[in-house]
C-alpha cells in the first residue's frame, strides 16, 4: 500500500533489528556467564523477550511520519473520498476545467501577441516603436529617412534605432508569380532586432541607400523553404521580384517575420536597392515620409527619458527644416507590445479586458465549487467529528479537505492543459482571409503552463480552502450528541453557503452586462451605415505595377482590363481604385489646402485614395457638388481631386471649395467635387478628412472594382479570367466580395461579444445551478421543520413563501452588489462599445430581470417540492 | 510479520499506564551515564532489588519517543564486551523533563500518601 517510499526507513528498520539483537546476544552471555548452556540459554531469553516482530513495530509506531509519508497517507484519504461521490468529483473538475482553459485560452493569445511582439528578436522588452505626431490605431509610416538618420545618429539613449518600409511584391521567374510581403529596411534591422543569419550575411551600413545593379536580398525562413526547397546553396544565387533580378544573400531565422507585430515580411531589401527611390532618401517631407521606426534603449534608460530625448533632437530638426515639418511633431514611444503599428495596438485594447472576464468566470467557477464542497462537507460533519476525537488536530483536518480541492484542481489544470493546446489556435480563427498579411494566434508555451498551474493551484485553494476552515470548526462533541441531520451546528456554514451564492450572482452580473454591450455594440456595427453599398461589389488586386511593365504599358493594360470586366456579363460598374476601405489600412499624405491657416500643431495629413471614374456611382457614394472623375482625367489633364465633406468643412468652411486648391508632393490639385463622408477604417472612427486623386493621374496599385447584378462572389472566377486573357502572366490576388474584405474592420467586436457571450453564458448557468443548488439542500435540511410547520396548520402557501424568500433574499442581494460591480467593469470597455452607452439603462435592467428571474425559477423549484410534501413523512424524515 | 490488529491495541494500552513512569525511570537510569537497552534493563532491576523487571516490549518504543523527543539521543559504540550496541545519552532537555517529571511523581506519592495514611476521625459527636 505504500505508494510514497520513504528514504531512510529501511536503514531505521535495520537498525533496530541489530539493536534488539545485540540486546539479546547481551542477556544470553549473562545467563551463559551465570552457568546456562547455550541453547536453553537462548530459549529463556527468546521467551522473555517476548513477541520481536510486534516489539519492532510498536517501536517504529514511535518514529512518527515523515511529512512526505504524511501527505501520501493524505492524498490517498483524499482520493477515496473524490471517489466516493463522483457526481461531485467529475462536475467540479469540469467545471474547474473550463474555467481554467478560459483564462489560458485568453493568456495564451496574449502570450503569443503581446508578449512575443517580435518572434525571434532579443530581449522585446528593451524596443520601442516610434512615432511621431497624434498617436492612433494603424498610423501611416511616421518618419522620413534623413529625420531618422539624424534620430539614430544623434541620440544618446538607444543601443540602435531601426527603420522599414513595409509593402507587397511579386516573386516571378517561377512558374507562376506568387505575391509576397517585403520590406525596405535600413542596414541595422537585423542587428537592432538581434536576429543572426542561418545562412549568409544580413546587409552592410554602406549597403543601406546605396543602389546595386543587382540588388541584394534577405528571404525568410519559411520562403526560402517553401518557394526555394530549402536551398542550401541559396546564397549568392539570382532570383526574380518583380522581374528585376536580384542576389539572395542570406536567409533569416525560422520563425523571424519581421519588425511589425503580427504582420509577416517575406523577405528584406535595401531602402533604396534600384535607386528608384533617391527622391525619398534625400526629403524629408511629403511623400518622402514613409518609414517605421523602432528603437532599442540601452540599458538603464527608461521610456521618459529616451522621448525626452529623441523630442529634443526632433525639435532641432523641425525648427532646421521648419517646411518639411508642419503640424504635430512630439514624439511618442510605445512598448512593442502595444505598439500602434501592426496588430498589438489593437490587442491590447481588446484582450486584457477578455482576461479580467475569464478571471471572474474563474472566481465565480470557484464559488459554485466551495459551495458544493461545503455542502458535501457538512453531510460529512460526523466522519470528520468523529476523526477529530479521535485525535486529529484541525490543522490536520483542513489540511486534508483542502487537499481534495487541490487534487481536484490539479486534474482541471492537466485537462485545461490538454484544451488549451488546441484553444490557443482558435485565435486565427476570428481573422478573416484579407490582403494584409496578418499572422497572429495564440502560443502554448512554458508561460501558459504555468500560468495554468497558477490558476488551477489559486482556484483549488479557494474550493477547498474556505469550506475547510469553516466545518473544521464545528464542535465535535455537538455534532455526535445530535442524531438528527440538524443543522442547528451550521449555522455558520449556513453564513458560508449565503455569501457564496450572493458572490456568484454578483459576479455573473457584470458578465452578462458586459456580453449584452458587446453584443448590442456588434449588432450596431453590422447594421451602421458605412457610407457606401457593399452588398454588390467584388475587387480583384492586380498585380500590375509590380510585374515589371514599364508606366505606358501598365496604363494600356488598365485600360483592357476596364474594356473587358465592363463587357462581363452580369458587371454593372467597373472601376478601379487603390485602397479598399474598412480593412484596417490606410493611405496619408500631408496636405496644404490654399488659402488655409493651420492651427498650431494641427497636423495637416489627409487620407487619400485613388480611384477610377464610376468609382462612387459603383459604391453609390453621392457626389454633393462638381461631378466624379472621368477618363479624361489622366495624366496629360490637370491634377483634379475629389475631398469628403470633412475635408471641405476642415480647410474651406464656409466656402465653395469647387476650385479650390490643394498642395501634394509639392503639386498642386483641383478641386473638382465633393463626395459624402464614408468610413474609412472603423465605422467608429473619429472622421479625418479624405481626398480622392483620378486613378489615372496619380494611381499606384491596381484594384478592379465592379458592382455585379447577382451575388458578387460568382463573379470571382470570370473576373480573374477576362484579366488573363489580356495577359496570362499578370498577377491577381485577392479576388473577392467587398463584404468579406471589410470583416476585418468588426474582427476585434467579434472577438469581445463571442468571448464575453461564453463567459456570460457560463456565468449565468453557474449562477442559476448555485442559487438552485443551495436552496434546494436547504429546503431538504428543513424537511421535518417544514412538516412540522404544515401538521401545525401552515397552509400549503406559507411553505412556499418560506422557501422563496430566502432565495429571493439572496437574489436580491446578489443582484445588487453585482450591479454596483457591473456598473465599475463596463467603465474598462467603454472605448470598445459603439453606439450604447456603458450603462445602458435598458441592458442593464434587461440583464438585471433575466438574472432575477432565472434566480426565482431556480428558487420556485424547491419551493415547489417543499410544497408538495406530505408532511407525515415530511415529520418523520429526520 | 505484522501482527493482528487487536494483540497490538492491547499491547499498546499497557504501555501507556506504564509510559509516564518508565519514562522517568529510563532518564534517571541514563542520569549515571550513557547505556545500552539491556543494561538499562539491568541497571533498573540492581537498583531496584530485582522488583523492577522492564519489559523489552515497553523499552525499546519508549526509548524510541524518548530520542523522538528530543530527551535522548543514541549513538552505536562497543560495549566493554567488544559487543556492539546502541547507547543512549540524555540531553540536557532530557533532564529537564527528568527534574519536572519528578517533582510531579513526588507530588503524586506524597498525595496518594496522604490517602493513605490519613487517620480517620476518633468520635463523630
Amino acid at each position: 500500500m505504500k505508494w510514497i517510499p520513504s528514504f531512510g526507513s529501511e536503514r531505521r528498520k535495520h537498525e533496530l533489528q541489530e539493536e534488539i539483537d545485540a540486546h539479546l546476544q547481551m542477556a544470553i552471555r549473562d545467563r551463559v556467564a551465570r552457568g546456562e548452556t547455550a541453547e536453553a540459554a537462548r530459549q529463556a531469553e527468546m521467551r522473555e523477550f517476548g513477541n520481536i516482530a510486534l516489539v519492532q513495530e510498536v517501536t517504529r509506531d514511535m518514529w512518527g511520519q515523515s511529512w512526505l509519508e504524511q501527505l501520501g497517507r493524505d492524498l490517498r484519504y483524499a482520493l477515496r473520498q473524490l471517489r466516493k461521490s463522483p457526481g461531485f468529483t467529475i462536475t467540479s473538475t469540469a467545471m474547474l476545467a473550463v474555467a481554467i482553459c478560459a483564462n489560458s485560452t485568453v493568456f495564451s493569445w496574449i502570450d503569443g501577441t503581446m508578449l512575443r511582439p517580435i518572434p525571434g528578436a532579443r530581449d522585446t522588452s528593451e524596443l520601442v516603436s516610434l512615432q511621431r505626431g497624434e498617436r492612433n490605431f494603424s498610423p501611416t509610416p511616421p518618419f522620413s529617412y534623413l529625420d531618422y538618420r539624424d534620430l539614430r545618429e544623434q541620440n544618446h539613449t538607444f543601443d540602435g534605432i531601426l527603420a522599414y518600409h513595409h509593402d507587397w511584391i511579386t516573386l516571378t521567374g517561377g512558374a507562376q508569380p506568387e505575391r509576397a510581403y517585403i520590406a525596405n529596411v535600413s542596414a541595422n534591422y537585423f542587428d537592432v532586432l538581434g536576429i543572426r543569419p542561418v545562412l549568409g550575411r544580413f546587409f552592410l551600413p554602406e549597403e543601406e541607400t546605396r543602389p546595386d545593379a543587382v540588388p541584394y536580398v534577405v528571404l525568410s525562413y519559411s520562403l526560402w523553404k517553401t518557394r526555394y526547397a530549402g536551398d542550401p546553396a541559396i546564397v549568392g544565387k539570382s532570383i526574380e521580384l518583380a522581374r528585376h533580378p536580384v542576389t539572395v544573400i542570406g536567409v533569416a531565422p525560422e520563425g523571424f517575420v519581421g519588425a511589425m507585430p503580427g504582420i509577416r515580411q517575406d523577405l528584406w531589401i535595401t531602402l533604396n536597392p534600384l535607386g528608384s527611390s533617391v527622391w525619398r532618401i534625400t526629403h524629408r517631407g511629403g511623400g518622402a515620409v514613409w518609414l517605421n521606426v523602432v528603437g532599442r534603449l540601452r540599458p538603464g534608460v527608461n521610456i521618459g527619458q529616451a522621448t525626452q530625448d529623441l523630442d529634443t533632437l526632433m525639435h532641432h530638426i523641425v525648427t532646421a527644416y521648419p517646411d518639411d515639418h508642419l503640424g504635430d511633431n512630439r514624439i511618442t514611444l510605445d512598448p512593442m507590445w502595444r505598439s500602434p503599428f501592426g496588430a498589438n495596438g489593437y490587442m491590447a485594447a481588446t484582450l486584457p479586458i477578455l482576461l479580467a472576464f475569464a478571471a471572474v468566470v474563474l472566481l465565480l467557477t470557484c464559488a459554485n465549487v466551495a459551495t458544493l464542497t461545503l455542502v458535501r462537507f457538512v453531510a460529512r460533519r460526523r466522519e470528520l467529528a468523529i476523526r477529530q476525537s479521535l485525535g486529529a488536530n484541525r490543522m490536520q483536518l483542513v489540511r486534508q479537505m483542502v487537499l481534495e480541492g487541490v487534487v481536484l484542481s490539479i486534474v482541471a489544470g492537466a485537462a485545461a492543459l490538454a484544451l488549451t493546446a488546441w484553444t490557443s489556435k482558435t485565435f486565427a480563427w476570428f481573422f478573416p482571409a484579407n490582403s494584409n498579411p496578418v499572422i497572429v494566434n495564440g502560443t502554448m508555451d512554458y508561460k501558459v503552463a504555468i500560468g495554468i498551474a497558477v490558476f488551477s493551484l489559486l482556484a483549488g485553494m479557494l474550493c477547498g480552502a474556505l469550506p475547510a476552515w469553516r466545518s473544521s470548526h464545528a464542535p465535535a462533541v455537538e455534532i455526535l450528541k445530535a442524531e438528527s441531520a440538524s443543522i442547528s451546528s451550521g449555522s455558520r456554514n449556513r453564513r458560508l453557503l449565503s455569501g457564496l451564492v450572493v458572490a456568484q450572482i454578483a459576479l455573473s452580473l457584470p458578465l452578462l452586462v458586459c456580453s449584452a454591450l458587446f453584443l448590442r455594440t456588434l449588432k450596431n456595427l453590422a447594421g451602421a451605415n458605412p457610407g457606401f453599398e457593399q452588398g454588390h461589389i467584388l475587387t480583384a488586386t492586380v498585380g500590375l505595377n509590380i510585374a515589371g511593365y514599364t508606366g505606358d504599358e501598365e496604363q494600356a493594360i488598365r485600360h483592357k482590363i476596364l474594356d473587358r470586366v465592363s463587357a462581363l456579363p452580369g458587371v454593372e460598374v467597373a472601376s478601379f481604385t487603390d485602397w479598399i476601405p474598412m480593412t484596417l489600412s490606410h493611405k496619408g499624405e500631408d496636405a496644404y489646402p490654399e488659402g488655409y491657416v493651420p492651427h498650431p500643431h494641427e497636423a495637416l495629413q489627409v487620407y487619400h485614395a485613388e480611384v477610377g471614374p464610376r468609382y462612387f456611382e459603383s459604391l453609390h457614394i453621392p457626389i454633393l457638388e462638381g461631378r466624379e472623375f472621368t477618363p479624361d482625367d489622366d495624366e496629360k489633364a490637370p491634377r483634379v481631386l475629389i475631398v469628403d465633406q470633412t475635408a471641405a468643412r476642415r480647410y474651406w468652411p464656409g466656402q465653395d471649395p469647387l476650385g479650390k486648391k490643394l498642395m501634394v508632393w509639392g503639386r498642386a490639385f483641383t478641386v473638382v467635387g465633393v463626395a459624402k463622408n464614408s468610413t474609412h477604417m472603423l465605422v467608429n472612427e473619429t472622421p479625418e478628412p479624405m481626398v480622392y486623386m483620378s486613378f489615372f493621374q496619380v494611381g499606384y496599385e491596381t484594384i478592379v472594382q465592379v458592382e455585379t447584378a447577382g451575388n458578387p462572389a460568382d463573379l470571382a472566377t470570370p473576373l480573374e479570367n477576362a484579366i488573363h486573357e489580356i495577359d496570362g502572366r499578370l498577377p491577381v490576388f485577392d479576388v473577392r466580395p467587398m463584404r468579406e474584405s471589410t470583416q476585418i474592420a468588426s474582427s476585434f467586436a467579434v472577438i469581445e461579444s463571442a468571448l464575453a457571450g461564453m463567459f456570460a453564458l457560463i456565468g449565468l448557468v453557474l449562477a442559476v445551478t448555485g442559487i438552485y443548488g443551495v436552496v434546494t439542500y436547504r429546503t431538504q435540511m428543513r424537511t421535518h421543520e417544514i412538516g412540522v410547520r404544515m401538521a401545525l396548520g401552515a397552509s400549503r402557501v406559507d411553505v412556499l413563501r418560506l422557501v422563496l424568500v430566502q432565495g429571493l433574499w439572496l437574489t436580491g442581494i446578489g443582484l445588487a452588489l453585482g450591479l454596483a460591480f457591473a456598473l465599475g467593469l463596463t467603465r474598462l470597455i467603454v472605448r470598445l462599445l459603439y453606439g450604447i452607452g456603458a450603462n445602458d439603462p435598458v441592458t442593464v435592467v434587461s440583464v438585471v430581470m433575466l438574472l432575477g428571474a432565472m434566480s426565482l425559477a431556480a428558487c420556485y423549484l424547491p419551493a415547489h417540492r417543499a410544497m408538495r410534501r406530505n408532511p407525515v413523512t415530511a415529520i418523520r424524515e429526520l | 510479520m505484522s501482527t493482528s490488529m487487536g494483540e497490538k491495541e492491547q499491547y499498546k494500552n499497557r504501555i501507556d499506564l506504564l509510559q509516564g513512569t518508565l519514562d522517568m525511570l529510563i532518564l534517571q537510569t541514563l542520569q549515571w551515564g550513557p547505556q545500552h537497552g539491556y543494561g538499562i534493563v539491568q541497571a533498573l532491576r540492581l537498583r531496584s532489588g530485582d522488583v523492577l523487571q522492564v519489559e523489552t516490549g515497553s523499552l525499546y518504543p519508549a526509548l524510541h519517543r524518548l530520542e523522538r523527543q528530543g530527551w535522548v539521543q543514541s549513538e552505536w559504540k562497543q560495549s566493554e564486551s567488544k559487543q556492539r550496541a546502541r547507547y543512549y545519552r540524555i540531553t540536557a532537555k532530557g533532564k529537564k523533563q527528568l527534574a519536572s517529571d519528578l517533582g510531579r511523581w513526588e507530588r503524586i506519592v506524597e498525595a496518594i500518601g496522604s490517602v493513605m495514611y490519613v487517620k480517620p476521625k476518633e468520635s463523630e459527636s
